[in-house]
């Protein structure tokens, strides 16, 4: 039987950069993945979606290019076309992850891993099985898209996975989930041209964000991308036949070509065999881990989506898994990272980063807000792209940064400044001293710093 | 004129209450009736409503201040009316006036200060508490003596001899100059003094995050007292944050009045203790049956009338010793400690010989309620001559309870368990609970415990006893 140090089960964000760290401290390293190096972020999730969304973009700022004084005759795109690249694009990346483990001496293996004991997997492929022996597992085996029963089983209803190997665009596209995943479809879609419904359950679309910024959104979307938004009430009666899917929210009746179903994920442990180490799941299908992502079960780690808490966020799972790996290969323990940048790609794009307002007066915590608009800042508008605002959250006896958000023109770029301030622990003016390039996007950031405390040179003050 | 407003009278025994908050501030328009204060005694936190309409011209006691009952505490009148000095008007009754009078009667004329616009006098009293139902209550026997609970004492800070550019030095360091020793005339600190002190303790090797830094000056922490565990031993807010929760905090002054009062108790009054097992299958099943047929009592409601019933048959046990004397009881006054979230509270069920069993329902209800609630009165919380304490609902096997000043015995009640149990020579499950008498052993001998918690647990045993109670 083959003998590693480290077994990683799974090939994601959270996996491959686990098993690259674990290589990198000397330990022997063996790699199950069932499907594709790179996971759902690399080949279903944060990649492909985004080499799309920049052939949208770029449509349809051509598309509305005279402002700038372009001509650009007829616009047009070949949705074939851009799947093509998008999948050149995956393929490059996912080659890149085979290099790398490769160049670091990790084995892979193609399959699933199920736990058969303590310290030892079995790695099954059509029928083909060989057990292996691990110092220590890390799991990395992420989520997969919920699809409850109420949701008709038809070529025509699909998730983000199979939404993804469309060569053809639909007409018009109902997209049931008003969550990041689905937000993010629903403007790519509409960009294109699609006529886009959005159903969402709760009050809102992505309730995660402050109101502010919700609001801004959901202006953009249903008048500048014509996106039917319908929330507050479940889609009800759907039924998907042959001329389409059509169903009932509230009192109105919606159809469309097709359906995207992007209502949440849950963690994925099937065939994991996990009771052969004593493991169970939550409530929610996760895996409870301490903050060095240590499981319940000596020596098995877990980190990503699988996790409970987890915040499916590609980025969150690689700082786990480079702390498994750290911890799972002895080094002095380290805590993997909390303070966990998000990006939304819709359109506008959001960033956020730390505490929402909202979060601040749950939670009792006294803070003041920053906000500056890129309508008023010179690089947008010489950019023609002045849509939008950045807003500090920082405590009000310290002035101690602790929260960030941003709406507009590479928002999810500009988070990352947000973030290293935030984890720095620095205060409103340190921010608000610290020199930022003229004429950039990122002045944005500075300007709200100094509306803290209503200090902004290039906003008129307020009264009373 | 302006009208005074008076700290009100609590009851018989408090003399002095500390303002904890005002609900309107200098300038603010008072409606009658209106809450402008909130009292603390030590017992509890009451709300003192306006007699007056007007507008609230001058406060004369600030928040945190302790000032005599029947003081005045602030001026009401009209709006751009000239409140009278400070000086003339905080002279309180006399505790002469105030024990031989009614309140209404008794705020002595103030004097006339030397001033154009002389306050109106107070009468009647500006301000009552909220809950004012002192006259509804049944009489309550002679107080107690009162426990005078002296003011929290902060240590008197050790005036500081330093150079101001060397106190600008540590405050821009956020130190604590108070521990450098200074090398001037007098022992003054210089700038040097500083330096070198922090020279000595690396202060320049240190790092911290700029909102830890920004914390501790605001929160006057020291930064060379507080542990960085950031990357590389830096000081984050984190750090700074649990500086400040480990630092000593004045107790409330409910918590120093247990502390207080316990202390004495636990020291002076030489404790024994005596534990019984009462079976309580029967009560419980009877408790069930009553509940069948619209009668509601508690478990505590049983335990306390065994209580009351046994203390008749044992006045030793309802009785107060100094060392020398030792005086029995008229009554029952029977006290009920209520835990709330920070501290304890003993409401005291007055006369409780004389209540059936619904009445000892609905008065220990209300008072239990009304403690958790915070809003029941001094006289309310003083006085009792025997105390139940209940942990029944706190999953516990056994404890013992400290005696309260001025008795001579407490009854700790404990979880009630399903046991395995001997019942006429078999094993049967039975639940079961353990009740522990605390008496004073210079009053209470063992034998007269021990005989005392088996009546009491003999009457929770004897069905027909509660059959006859509760018919």
């Amino acid at each position: 039987m083959e003998k590693f140090d480290v077994v990683v089960i799974g090939g994601g964000p959270g996996g491959y950069p686990a098993a690259i760290r674990a290589a990198q401290l000397g330990a022997s390293v063996a790699l199950v993945e069932k499907e594709a190096l790179g996971g759902t972020c690399l080949n279903w999730g944060c990649i492909p979606t985004k080499a799309l969304i920049a052939s949208a973009d770029l449509y349809e700022r051509m598309r509305n290019s005279a402002a700038l004084g372009l001509k650009p005759g007829r616009v047009g795109y070949d949705y074939a076309e851009m799947n093509v690249r998008k999948n050149a694009v995956v393929a490059r990346l996912t080659g890149g992850v085979t290099q790398l483990l490769k160049a670091n001496g990790v084995e892979t293996f193609k399959g699933t891993a199920s736990f058969t004991g303590r310290n030892r997997l079995l790695v099954a492929r059509r029928g083909h099985k060989r057990e292996v022996q691990a110092g220590r597992a890390i799991i990395a085996t992420g989520s997969e898209s919920v699809r409850p029963a109420f949701i008709p089983r038809h070529p025509r209803v699909m998730g983000s996975r199979r939404f993804l190997d469309m060569t053809e665009l639909p007409s018009s596209l109902i997209v049931l989930g008003g969550g990041v995943i689905g937000c993010e479809f629903a403007c790519l879609a509409a960009r294109l041209g699609v006529r886009v419904t959005v159903v969402e359950m709760l009050d809102d679309i992505l309730m995660v964000l402050d109101a502010d910024l919700r609001r801004a959104l959901r202006r953009h979307m249903q008048e500048a991308l014509r996106i039917r938004i319908l929330t507050g009430e479940p889609m009800k009666d759907i039924d998907a036949g042959e001329d389409g899917v059509s169903g009932k929210v509230g009192g109105k009746s919606v159809k469309a070509e097709k359906m995207l179903v992007s209502i949440g994920r849950r963690p994925f442990t099937e065939r994991l065999a996990l009771e052969a180490v004593g493991l169970n799941t939550d409530e929610t299908g996760a895996l409870p881990v301490d903050e060095y992502c240590r499981t319940a079960a000596a020596g098995v780690y877990a980190v990503g989506d699988v996790t409970a808490g987890s915040t499916q966020l590609a980025h969150a799972a690689t700082a786990q898994g480079i702390a498994a790996a750290e911890n799972a290969c002895g080094e002095r323990p380290s805590k993997y990272e909390t303070l966990v940048p998000s990006c939304i790609f819709t359109s506008p794009e959001i960033g956020s980063v730390g505490v929402s307002e909202a979060e601040a007066a749950r939670g009792g915590l006294d803070v003041q807000t920053g906000k500056f608009s890129f309508a008023a800042l010179g690089k947008a508008l010489a950019a023609g792209e002045a849509e939008g605002f950045v807003k500090w959250v920082a405590r009000r006896d310290t002035g101690q940064l602790v929260g960030a958000q941003a709406l507009g023109p590479h928002a999810t770029e500009m988070i990352s400044e947000a973030a290293v301030a935030i984890r720095a622990e620095l205060t409103v003016e340190e921010l608000g001293r610290t020199i930022h390039c003229h004429p950039t996007f990122s002045e944005a950031w500075m300007e709200a710093a100094h509306a803290v405390h209503g200090e902004c040179i290039h906003a008129a003050p307020k009264h009373g | 004129m302006a009208q005074a407003v008076l700290l009100p009278k609590l009851g018989q025994t408090v003399e002095e209450a500390a303002i904890v908050k005002w609900h309107k501030q200098e300038g603010d328009a008072v409606r009658k009736g209106e809450v402008i204060f909130e009292i603390e005694t030590d017992k509890a936190v009451l709300e003192a409503e306006s007699f007056f309409e007007g507008t609230l011209l001058k406060i004369l006691v600030g928040e945190g201040e302790t000032v005599p009952v029947q003081s005045v505490v602030a001026y009401i009148g009209k709006a751009g009316e000239k409140a009278p000095g400070k000086t003339a008007s905080l002279k309180p009754a006399t505790a002469a006036a105030q024990a031989a009078e009614p309140p209404a009667a008794q705020e002595p004329e103030p004097r006339r200060p030397a001033e154009d616009e002389p306050p109106a006098p107070a009468s009647p009293p500006s301000v009552l508490p909220r809950r004012a139902d002192t006259e509804s209550r049944p009489a309550s026997p002679p107080p107690r003596p009162p426990e005078p609970v002296p003011p929290p004492q902060p240590a008197p800070a050790r005036r500081l001899f330093i150079t101001p550019r060397a106190r600008k030095l540590a405050e821009a360091s956020v130190i604590d100059p108070a521990r450098i020793r200074g090398s001037g005339p007098n022992g003054r600190i210089l700038v040097k003094d500083v330096e070198a002190w922090l020279e000595a303790n690396r202060y320049h090797e240190r790092k911290i995050t700029p909102a830890a830094k920004r914390l501790a000056a605001a929160s006057k922490v020291d930064i060379l007292t507080v542990r960085g565990t950031g990357l590389g031993g830096r000081i984050t807010v984190e750090d700074v944050e649990r500086s400040i929760a480990a630092r000593p905090r004045p107790l409330s002054r409910m918590r120093q009045t247990i502390a207080q009062r316990l202390t004495r108790s636990f020291t002076t009054t030489p404790h024994f203790y005596v534990t019984v097992t009462v079976d309580m299958t029967d009560l419980l099943s009877y408790r069930q049956e009553l509940k069948e047929t619209g009668q509601s009592f508690t478990v505590t409601d049983f335990i306390l009338e065994a209580v009351i019933l046994s203390l008749r048959e044992f006045p030793a046990l309802n009785s107060v010793c100094d060392g020398s004397t030792i005086r029995w009881y008229e009554s029952v006054d029977l006290g009920m400690a209520v835990g709330l979230d920070d501290g304890l509270v003993v409401p005291v069920i007055r006369n409780a010989g004389d209540l059936c069993m619904v009445e000892l329902h609905d008065t220990a209800q209300d008072l239990a309620a009304r403690a958790r609630e915070g809003k029941l009165l001094p006289d309310e919380m003083t006085g009792s001559s025997f105390t139940v304490s209940n942990m029944g609902m706190c999953d516990v096997d056994n404890f013992h309870a400290i005696i309260n000043p001025g008795e001579s015995g407490i009854l700790a009640v404990s979880s009630t368990r399903d046991e395995v149990a001997a019942v006429d020579g078999r094993m049967q499950i039975r639940a079961r609970m353990k009740i522990t008498l605390s008496c004073d052993h210079r009053i209470v001998d063992g034998t007269r415990g021990a005989m005392f918690v088996n009546a009491v647990k003999a009457k929770l045993e004897d069905t027909e006893l509660w059959r006859s109670l509760t018919l």
